[in-house]
């Protein structure tokens, strides 16, 4: 990517940079809301948990706050080509990224939820996926900050790997569940954990579409790989 | 045939918007000298009807002098020496046996300053009609003074005046009094030159949708050093740039996905 020639008028620039600025910090606090959350549920701390459900607070603020730097942007410089792109891409990133913050939360109240004696049986799928979702937030955002498309159509390669994991999962829990019913209640809560994380894939996927957008103007193809082929599964292909 | 419109000049940008295969206009490599000064260099463009073709680019970028090679208009200025082809509905307008005078009355023009004449609002429309005698009678010329002045969408505010001074009208009433001037003699071409530099918001826009509802009839060209006036009034948008023409393509792609990087940064005010 070549870097752009720096605006005549320097406040335009200070805008652009300040608002690229807050994403990074949105996204940021997207990601470790993820890495907590998922570090509360496996360490079974529920003090950790609610410290994400109130942190989630800081990300809906900030949201707000871009909104109105991008207005205000809009407004005032009447942005064109790259810039405007840019600017529309950072209003729907930053309302992805508060969507991601949404599913920390509710990964977090779900492991307020379980209780201590709850049985868990391996969650080692679930910590990679939570992992792989952490990493592409971080690939996003890196390719936001630096305008990279090639880096941005990277992370949606990286989803369809999420997507086979909660693939494995689901049916895992599935066979639990038929095996033993008190596995029942808490492997429902981490199967709604999974389908948070793979969510969290999903739109830093659309996030990641976004940055490509916005530093080409073009749209990847839309019928991008699916892989998560769960919302198809019947009891009947579980076998046991 | 002529070697130079044959050659495949096409890009995907070039072709028209509508149906209308042929162009109304198009330039083919052309030169424009002022004395020493290379003015416009080596343009080549299609532009076709019913459609608002806008040329930006900084100040000195040639997008006038372009605009001046449609009418002949460079041939007033002393030491001007244009080359290359420029042809209107397929005929070379700058060939020996062109009608200069016929010419310009089939190619308006409306220029920076609103410039009536000292003349009433009456006698500024009915100038060109008298002048190439269209209006056989005084009651058609009565006729096309009062289409025009309705087209140009200044009759309502003048009709009970129309022995007034047309310099006495408000700078926006002035510029549309103009534009009513110039299709009062029914051209099929409007060049405008940044036809609302002089004029309030107001009277901008006003000008502003007179062109779209003049885009159909009329193949309007304008030069503009709004690039927000571009993107509100044309369909089609040229870059200039040091006497060379950059990028052309719809308006839409320019503004939002220009493929050069000089057309980008002068769009985006990135001037470092």
């Amino acid at each position: 990517m070549p870097s752009l020639p720096k605006h005549s008028l320097k406040a335009y620039d200070a805008e652009l940079t300040e608002l690229r600025a807050m994403i990074s910090q949105m996204g940021g606090m997207a990601q470790s809301l993820l890495d907590e959350a998922v570090g509360a549920l496996l360490s079974r701390d529920a003090e950790r948990a609610m410290a994400v459900i109130a942190d989630d607070k800081a990300i809906d603020a900030l949201e707000v706050e871009v909104e109105r730097l991008a207005v205000q942007t809009i407004a005032l410089r009447a942005p064109l080509a790259d810039d405007l792109r840019e600017i529309i891409c950072a209003l729907k990133i930053s309302s992805i990224l508060e969507r991601i913050g949404d599913y920390a939360k509710n990964i977090a109240k779900r492991t307020t939820a379980l209780s201590a004696d709850d049985v868990f049986e391996d969650v080692t799928i679930l910590s990679e996926m939570a992992r792989m979702a952490s990493g592409m937030i971080e690939t996003m955002l890196d390719a936001f900050v630096a305008r990279d498309a090639e880096k941005a159509s990277e992370v949606r390669d990286r989803d369809i790997r999420i997507d086979t994991l909660y693939n494995t999962l689901f049916r895992d829990m599935l066979t639990y569940m038929m095996e033993n019913p008190k596995a029942i209640t808490p492997s429902t809560h981490l199967l709604f954990i999974a389908k948070n994380i793979e969510r969290i894939g999903d739109h830093t996927t659309n996030a990641a579409e976004m940055v490509y957008y916005g530093a080409t103007g073009n749209t990847l193809d839309t019928d991008r790989q699916k892989n998560d082929s769960t919302s198809f599964t019947t009891s009947d292909e579980i076998d046991t | 045939m002529n070697p130079m419109i044959d050659q495949p000049h096409q890009d995907q940008f070039s072709a028209p918007l509508a149906k209308n295969a042929s162009p109304k206009m198009s330039a083919r490599n052309v030169h424009v000298h002022y004395g020493m000064t290379h003015a416009l260099n080596d343009v080549s463009l299609d532009i076709y009807e019913d459609e608002v073709t806008a040329l930006i680019g900084p100040s000195g970028c040639g997008k006038s002098t372009f605009l001046r090679c449609f009418n002949r208009m460079n041939e007033m200025v002393e030491n001007a020496a244009t080359t290359g082809e420029v042809r209107i509905d397929d005929k070379n307008i700058y060939d020996s046996k062109t009608d200069v005078v016929a010419l310009r009355a089939s190619v308006g023009m409306v220029f920076q300053r609103p410039n009536p004449f000292p003349k009433s609002i009456y006698d500024n429309v009915a100038y060109g009609p008298r002048l190439h005698g269209t209006a056989e009678t005084n009651s058609d010329l009565d006729e096309i003074v009062e289409a025009s002045l309705e087209r140009a969408g200044l009759w309502e505010e003048v009709k009970d005046r129309l022995s007034d001074l047309g310099t006495a009208l408000s700078d926006g009433q002035q510029q549309r009094l103009c534009i009513a001037r110039a299709i009062a003699v029914n051209p099929q071409i409007i060049l405008m030159d940044e036809p609302c530099s002089a004029l309030d918001p107001i009277a901008t826009g006003k000008i502003e949708e007179l062109i779209e509802e003049l885009r159909s009839g009329f193949t309007i060209v304008i030069v503009t050093h709004s690039m927000q006036q571009a993107a509100r009034v044309s369909q089609k948008t040229v870059f200039f740039n040091q006497g060379s023409l950059i990028e052309h393509g719809p308006t839409v792609e320019i503004f939002t996905k220009p493929k050069k990087e000089r057309t980008k940064d002068y769009i985006m005010g990135r001037y470092g």
